[in-house]
């Protein structure tokens, strides 16, 4: 897949505008989890709408807002969990005839399931063989481009990577925009950390002496892939803390540091 | 109860997660007018917008389980709500009872442009695009036809009307960024 050609196609904004058709939208998604560029893509257009959105703001009624916290707070979720069992077919005694159905029907969930599982660690296996080609495919796209001494006319984003790697169990990686000055974040592999610790990413400055740049807390959660950080203007590297749940202001641990300090 | 002044947005995502109400505060102060213009685009009677942003802070606050970070910002789940909620208003039995019903037939009628509604936002950046683009996002985004509903009504080939659509919207992209 041309993933360029893919972003220019007008996909990202039938997406985020609520345009496609519900297949449509599932392989949308399949391929932002395949290509993280398309993912930033989405996420830089979505930023894009946003602002324009909130700078075009009218404001409501004012008395709206107090129908609104009544609703949420006296009939809230309570309700609405009712609606929901509402929906559900209640249990009734049932004939002799019905329990053979019903068994049947255990029977091939339980096989859907028993698909489902092989089918779901098939696509896992096939989803990091992905990650890693399209890492691949983005080394050499850059290298490519760099040596012939043009980028793609007028770019909206180029991407420089850098990785923090610790040992076999620890490895990040961080696409960083030097356009945008937009920073993400995806996590290969990471250990858990105790409940009251989280990550804590940083940019070190170019500058000599300067601290280091907090650029966002990292919420560790499965089939999460991207996440979006805070913008940094300069950096010559990136690097991970353990800090106490929040943050930190500075770094109080030991840095896992990029390996490959970005260049510029 | 607290409310912050500002919120990173996966913490606003945790906060509302947990039914933190001064999170919800937060987003509905910071985001209820940026859909009041949007809905406002979409239907036409002012009480009836009043009540789609209602639902859709209500809804907001109660599917807030189903909102998935990896698909998209906040926001833009907020704005599909909102657009879905508006979109569903302009079809309900109430609304057409008391409207002229405007089936998309061929027959496509080009309502005045309203000051402070129409030109303002994506309305006023779609009136930028070519004739032709702007009524293919009219016709999708803001009053909610299906792609095979446009291809029927103008009749032109499907595959086309989805061309058409997303080379607009990439047109309608360069006019914001």
């Amino acid at each position: 897949m041309n993933v360029k050609e893919y972003i220019a196609s007008g996909i990202i904004e039938s997406y985020v505008m609520g345009l496609l058709t519900e297949t449509e939208r599932k392989e949308f998604e399949a391929v932002c989890v395949q290509y993280p560029e398309v993912a930033m893509a989405r996420s830089s257009f979505e930023q894009v709408l946003e602002d324009q959105l909130l700078a075009d703001a009218k404001q409501p009624p004012a008395h709206l807002k107090q129908q609104v916290f009544e609703r949420v707070t006296t009939t809230g979720a309570d309700s609405y969990t009712e609606n929901i069992e509402e929906e559900r077919t209640p249990v009734r005694s049932m004939g002799a005839w019905k329990w053979i159905a019903a068994a049947s029907i255990i029977l091939m969930a339980a096989s859907i399931y028993w698909a489902f599982d092989i089918n779901k660690k098939n696509k896992e296996l096939q989803s990091k063989n992905n990650e890693l080609e399209t890492r691949l495919k983005q080394s050499n796209d850059r290298l490519a481009a760099s040596q012939s001494g043009t980028g793609s006319n007028s770019p909206r984003s180029d991407f420089k990577m850098a990785t923090i790697t610790e040992g076999t169990n620890a490895s990040v990686s961080i696409y960083w925009d030097t356009l945008s000055k937009d920073v993400y974040l995806i996590i290969n592999n990471m250990p858990k950390t105790p409940s009251d610790k989280q990550y804590q990413l940083w940019a070190l400055l170019p500058e000599e002496g300067a601290a280091p740049l907090d650029l966002g807390m990292i919420q560790l959660k499965q089939e999460r892939l991207l996440y979006r950080m805070k913008n940094v203007q300069n950096a010559k590297a990136f690097a991970i803390t353990v800090e106490p749940r929040g943050g930190s202001k500075s770094p109080t641990t030991t840095p896992m540091v990029s390996s490959i300090p970005v260049s510029l | 109860m607290s409310t912050k002044n500002t919120y990173e947005e996966s913490e606003l995502v945790a906060a509302l997660r947990q039914k933190d109400s001064g999170a919800f505060t937060y987003l509905y102060d910071h985001y209820s007018g940026a859909l009041y213009s949007v809905i406002r685009q979409i239907v036409p009677d002012a009480e009836l917008v009043n009540d789609v942003l209602q639902e859709s802070f209500v809804n907001i606050w109660r599917r807030m389980d189903s909102y998935d970070e990896t698909k998209g910002r906040l926001f833009t789940w907020m704005l599909n709500i909102a657009r879905n909620a508006a979109i569903d208003k302009t079809r309900s039995k109430a609304f057409q009872q008391g409207q002229k019903q405007v089936p998309l037939d061929g027959e496509l009628i080009q309502p005045g442009v309203r000051p402070g509604i129409d030109d303002i936002g994506l309305k006023k950046l779609i009136y930028k695009l070519k004739e032709e683009q702007r009524q293919l996002i009219d016709l999708s985004y803001f009053q909610g036809y299906t792609h095979e509903q446009i291809a029927q009504a103008l009749h032109i080939p499907l595959g086309t009307v989805k061309t058409r659509i997303r080379s607009a919207l990439t047109q309608l992209r360069a006019l914001l960024s």
